[in-house]
């Protein structure tokens, strides 16, 4: 007698899993800041898809969760529940030392600050080389420093002090920085947020080079649209959910073509663009209609209204 | 990113660290040697103000039969060497070989039973000496040296008496005329077995103040003992005779024998005191237990009694006992200062750390594991903590003292706690890799663990406090040793009151801040606010300054008891502000020229003796004064003074023994009948507390018959001692002053200590407090300036934003004053009867006089300065620009 079990075993042996083959993989990732009496909910059941050597954008409003899902991906933080797996590290599960491990050899960041991302004590040189005196790589640290430098352009600058820089060559040793220890993703929260443009194009100019020299996975939490419209494809974070995605492919003739997709869960679950809903006044409910290629959706009428 | 690379980033704070740990561990290691030279000078004192037999040690041994008798010089060396050898370690070291040591053959009660050649008065007495040293104690003024001992063929009128031993004999030169015994003169001694001696030459001493003579005193003057049946007073006197006399000395004589053992007071000490207690009590077994037992016992005379006669042992006792009193307090006022020493320590661990935070938690992200990170910063503190820790050891040895064990341990203690701290403090925070945490949301509240236990430390505190009320803290020691659990009580007690502080200080601070809401100006409110609001390093300095204000106004209140207490001693005393005796009458010129000097304003005579009682046979003192006018020269003194007898006769104060005889009879230069009109228990500084005591009015000996008679003077006035005594200008007559008695107290070494050291840490903790106020307003600094700058984008002025800061930090500080003023009050009335300060009052410290204004003022200067602090940490405040600049990248 087959029961629901092998039933439910035989449905998942047949399929692949979610994002099976994804270098980043968030499936209805939950985090919950909790002290007594209040809940802060930043991520609310997030999914999200990454492959291998992709460089994405993510965007969002202020407090839409992008800062804590950044967090969650660097190892700094623990969802609450759901799934995060990064270069096929399960994030939830992994105990303080592989954490340790991960920070170290998977993941490299970049914060908004410049402040922040090097000792203001170090030189350029000695920031890069924090990393892998940390985790023990002493071996080739100081050649790897320097092509790190060399690639990213600010070769100059490894015997000078974060004070003595621009923002934008801190913002690039920052890169180094985090290049230091081969990692296969680098998260930057925010890199250009503090620059101009000329200095944020050197900037996303130095991640992208690292993107396509080093194949390293980049995901850049950004407001600048000078970054966000140069990616493959840029993530829409709305009330801790993605909730669209743009798609961009140069065309034949050469023009870079955007699509936006609204993001479908693997449950159906669609969040509408709230223009969208604003201008149809959309509330509470809608009607829908399977169509043949596609689906209708329609506000409710007043009679439907009344009948509730 | 290594150690020293962080300490000279941080060069500031950790200049702040080095220092705290610097004058810690000066403290803590130069205090006890302090203290420790304060009582070995108390000791010394003690042992210098004692006269030399109770000091010395000396083994005497009564000889019975022929085998214990000492015929020569040498039998007395030899035992001296073997006795010497015998000695414990501990008590050799102390003996020293010159001194007052010496070997002697005393005879003792040796009536005379005949003088040759004239009649024998009777009750003389002559004893018979050999000193091994004594010619260099001695001249002889008169005659010569005697010589060997002779014999003496007949004794004319006793013919029953023949060939006696005739030993020529020195006598002290006022023998010759209180005795009559001058050159030449030969007496018979003793009613049995009579000898012979003839007085061959007169001496005197040839330093009277060689301590030699207080262990021979009877050698150097004739000793008159009243008899209370006769007429004629009993007179002794004491014959020296050469080495070759010990020939014919033996034991059908009452003899002994004495070998004396200088001990160098100097060379005891508060340490080695209980080991050479032991070590006499050692030398006691040794010395008395041989008899019988010829194998072992040293002198290898059987049956022999040896005795140890000492009055170290009990001295040593007596220091021991004074001593644990005083460490005692030493512990609590040292241990209040450690605490807040600590407290501001780890204050300044915090400020360390949170100028790491950014740096570690940088590293910790990249990579750096809870180990690295700890290392590095641990590694840092050390750094700065190792070498200050040993200056300041080292800074110790500038301060004289003897060096114990404490004054190596402490500074490691303080070294090892701090670099322990600040090692857990660094783990905690970047425990988890995230660079900040969320501050946006509201403070947890209390586990209800962290509750129980706070109410667990104040339940034991109070418990503490009971049980040190009843128990005593002080008392007892001597037998029982310091009970650790008592001795914890006065922190547990600060620790429960700054938990409650902690705990109550919102309830006072909202009623404020609704106040201050309601006024005008936002700057009030917003301070207040901020301050409510205020938490994790703001609270440390709680627990720094209330435990300061505490121990200092404890302080003040003890000192102020204990001064109380030497002036109430010095005035019962010394009985009036100033008392001049003597034994015999004061002439009336002197009273005539005391009366006009300048400062006295009142002169009271007093004539005071001993009289036989006729009622059971009892002596008392009697004092013949007039208490009215008595009462009125101590007017403002601590001394109480009962009403003037008054009745018929020669009416009477008396006290417990006579107070059954409504009459009785005293001679006192005559007969007289005494009425028994009240009771009297004692005067203070005119008589012996214990003894009997008769107060009668000035006229009383007129009454009787007699004429007025002054042998005390008591005066009233500022008049100073030097003075008094060059106008009376009597040899024997005694002069005291209260100031001279108050200073005498209160100059003794421990009390000296006491205060001093009180004044010490009062310093230091107002120093402490004042540090802790700043750092913490530093490691504030970041969250003040951020919330500044978006103010003063608001228009907040310069002079605004300080008000805003004092404003914040002010309402804890005073809050924690207050209670720290209120426990500091209160901690006299709670510990008072356990603690026994009598060690440095001269009598018992039984009242602490709420005097309210060194407190008051203790806790106004802390508090003012605290705030000055916080005023002036303001004052350095940044301009807009930076401010700004600030609260955008913090």
């Amino acid at each position: 007698m087959t029961t629901l079990s092998d039933l439910e075993a035989q449905a998942v042996r047949n399929r692949p899993a979610f994002g099976e083959h994804a270098h980043i993989l968030c499936d209805n990732l939950v985090r919950i800041y909790k002290t007594e009496g209040v809940e802060v909910v930043a991520l609310q059941g997030l999914d999200l898809l990454i492959e291998k050597g992709e460089l994405i954008a993510i965007v969002g409003a202020s407090g839409s969760g992008k800062s804590t899902l950044l967090n969650v991906l660097s190892g700094l933080d623990v969802p609450t529940a759901g799934l995060a797996r990064v270069a096929g590290m399960d994030l939830l599960s992994m105990t303080s030392r592989d954490r340790l491990r991960y920070r170290r050899s998977v993941v490299g960041f970049i914060w908004q600050q410049t402040g922040r991302n090097l000792l203001p004590y170090l030189t350029g040189l000695e920031n890069v080389l924090l990393p892998m005196r940390l985790a023990g790589n002493k071996r080739d640290a100081r050649r790897r420093a320097d092509t790190l430098l060399e690639l990213l352009g600010v070769a100059d600058c490894a015997g000078r002090r974060p004070g003595e820089l621009s923002g934008g060559q801190q913002q690039r040793i920052a890169i180094a920085v985090a290049l230091a220890n081969e990692p296969e993703v680098i998260l930057a929260d925010e890199p250009t947020g503090e620059l101009d443009s000329d200095t944020s194009e050197e900037v996303f100019g130095a991640l992208r080079s690292a993107n396509r020299e080093l194949g390293v996975t980049a995901v850049i939490v950004t407001h600048d649209p000078l970054v966000s419209e140069q990616v493959d494809r840029t993530v829409g974070i709305r009330d801790g959910r993605t909730s669209s995605e743009t798609l961009r492919r140069t065309s034949v003739d050469g023009d870079v073509i955007a699509e936006e997709y609204a993001v479908l869960d693997r449950v159906g679950r669609l969040q509408l663009p709230r223009d969208f809903m604003n201008a149809l006044d959309m509330e509470r409910r809608v009607r829908l209609e399977l169509e043949r290629d596609h689906i209708g959706v329609w506000p409710s009428t007043p009679g439907e209204e009344n009948n509730d | 990113m290594n150690a020293w690379q962080l300490v000279r980033v941080h060069r500031g704070a950790a200049a702040v660290l080095a220092l705290l740990v610097l004058t810690a561990s000066l403290l803590v290691a130069g205090l006890p040697r302090g203290f420790e030279a304060a009582y070995d000078d108390a000791l010394n004192v003690l042992t210098g103000d004692a006269v030399a037999p109770q000091v010395d040690v000396a083994v005497r041994l009564r000889p019975n039969i022929e085998e214990d008798e000492f015929h020569d010089r040498r039998a007395f060396t030899d035992l001296d060497q073997t006795l010497r050898k015998a000695l414990p370690p501990t008590l050799a070291r102390a003996v020293v070989p010159g001194g007052t040591s010496h070997q002697s053959a005393i005879t003792w009660g040796t009536p005379v039973s005949g003088i040759l050649g004239r009649d024998t008065p009777p009750q003389r007495f002559v004893d018979l000496a050999w000193v091994s040293n004594l010619d260099e104690k001695i001249r002889y003024v008169e005659g010569r040296e005697p010589g060997p001992p002779r014999r003496l063929a007949a004794v004319p009128g006793n013919p029953e008496l023949k060939d006696l031993p005739l030993f020529e004999i020195g006598l002290v030169e006022e023998a010759a005329d209180i005795m009559k015994m001058p050159i030449g003169t030969t007496v018979l001694l003793g009613n049995s077995y009579t000898i012979a001696a003839q007085v061959v030459g007169l001496f005197e001493a040839a330093d009277q103040s060689d301590r030699f003579w207080e262990h021979n005193a009877e050698l150097k003057r004739v000793t008159v003992r009243p008899l209370p049946q006769a007429d004629e007073p009993d007179l002794m006197a004491v014959g020296v005779i050469p080495d070759e006399g010990l020939r014919e000395l033996n034991a059908r004589r009452e003899l002994y024998y004495s070998w004396v053992f200088g001990v160098d007071g100097s060379k005891i000490n508060a340490r080695n005191a209980p080991a050479m207690i032991q070590a006499i009590d050692d030398y006691r077994q040794i010395v008395e237990h041989q008899a019988g037992d010829h194998a072992t016992g040293i002198a290898q005379i059987p049956a022999a009694m040896f005795e140890l006669t000492t009055g170290l042992d009990q001295l040593l006792d007596r220091f021991l006992a004074q001593l644990r009193t005083a460490q005692t307090l030493m512990f609590l006022i040292l241990g209040g200062l450690v605490v807040v020493a600590l407290g501001v320590i780890a204050l300044s661990i915090q400020l360390m750390a949170e100028r790491m935070r950014a740096g570690l938690g940088l590293a910790r992200a990249r990579g750096g594991s809870i180990g690295q990170i700890a290392r590095t910063g641990t590694g840092t503190v050390a750094m700065i903590v190792l070498p200050a820790a040993l200056l300041g050891y080292a800074a110790s040895y500038l301060v004289p003292g003897p060096i114990t064990p404490i004054v190596h341990v402490s500074p490691a203690v303080i070294a090892v706690a701090t670099i322990l701290f600040a090692a857990a403090r660094l783990a905690f925070a970047h425990r988890k890799p995230l660079l900040d945490s969320r501050d946006d949301l509201v403070v947890p509240k209390s586990s209800p663990r962290r509750i129980a236990l706070e109410l667990l430390v104040i339940v034991l505190a109070l418990a503490g406090a009971y049980a040190l009320r009843s128990r005593g803290l002080t008392t007892d020691v001597a037998e029982l040793g310091s009970d650790p659990f008592l001795l914890l009580v006065p922190a547990a007690l600060t620790l429960a009151a700054a938990l409650i502080t902690l705990r109550c200080y919102p309830y006072p601070l909202r009623l404020i801040v609704r106040l201050a809401g309601r006024r005008r100006g936002a700057v009030p409110f917003l301070g207040l606010t901020l301050a409510a609001r205020s938490r994790g390093a703001t609270s440390l300095p709680v627990l720094i300054l209330l435990p300061a204000l505490a121990v200092s106004v404890f302080g003040a209140l003890v000192s102020g008891g204990i001064a109380e207490t030497q002036r109430t001693a010095a005035w019962q005393t010394v009985g009036a502000q100033a008392r001049i005796e003597r034994e015999a009458e004061i002439p009336a010129d002197v009273i005539e020229k005391v009366r006009a000097l300048p400062g006295v304003t009142s002169v009271l005579p007093v004539a005071k003796g001993t009289a036989q009682v006729k009622t059971g046979g009892q002596t008392s003192t009697v004092l013949a004064m007039d208490l009215a006018a008595y009462r009125e020269l101590v007017a403002g003194s601590p001394l109480v003074v009962p009403d003037p007898p008054v009745g018929d006769g020669i009416p009477a104060l008396v006290s417990k023994s006579f107070a059954p005889y409504p009459s009785f009879e005293i001679g006192w230069h005559t007969r007289m009948k005494l009425t028994n009109v009240g009771y009297i228990e004692k005067l203070p500084g005119l008589a012996f507390e214990t003894g009997n005591l008769i107060v009668m009015p000035y006229e009383g000996p007129k009454l009787a018959g007699l004429r007025d008679y002054t042998n005390i003077l008591l005066v009233g006035g500022d008049v100073d001692q030097a003075l008094l005594k060059r106008t009376v200008g009597l040899a024997d007559a005694t002069v005291e002053t209260v100031d001279a008695a108050r200073e005498r107290i209160a100059s003794a070494p421990l009390a000296q200590t006491i205060i001093a050291s009180f004044t010490i840490v009062t310093v230091a903790l107002a120093a402490y407090a004042l540090a802790a106020v700043i750092i913490a307003l530093v490691i504030g600094a970041a969250d003040r300036a951020r919330a500044l700058s978006f103010l003063r984008t608001l228009g907040l002025s310069q002079g605004q934003a300080r008000l805003l800061t004092v404003l914040e930090v002010a309402p804890l500080i005073v809050l924690a004053s207050l209670a720290g003023l209120a426990l500091g009050l209160a901690l006299p009335a709670a510990l008072g009867p356990g603690l026994d300060l009598s060690a440095y009052a001269g009598i018992a410290v039984t009242e602490f006089p709420l005097t309210l204004t060194t407190p008051i003022l203790l806790a106004a200067g802390l508090t003012a300065v605290s705030i000055l602090g916080a005023f002036g940490h303001a004052t350095t405040g940044r301009r807009v620009a930076t401010a700004l600049r600030v609260g955008e990248s913090a």
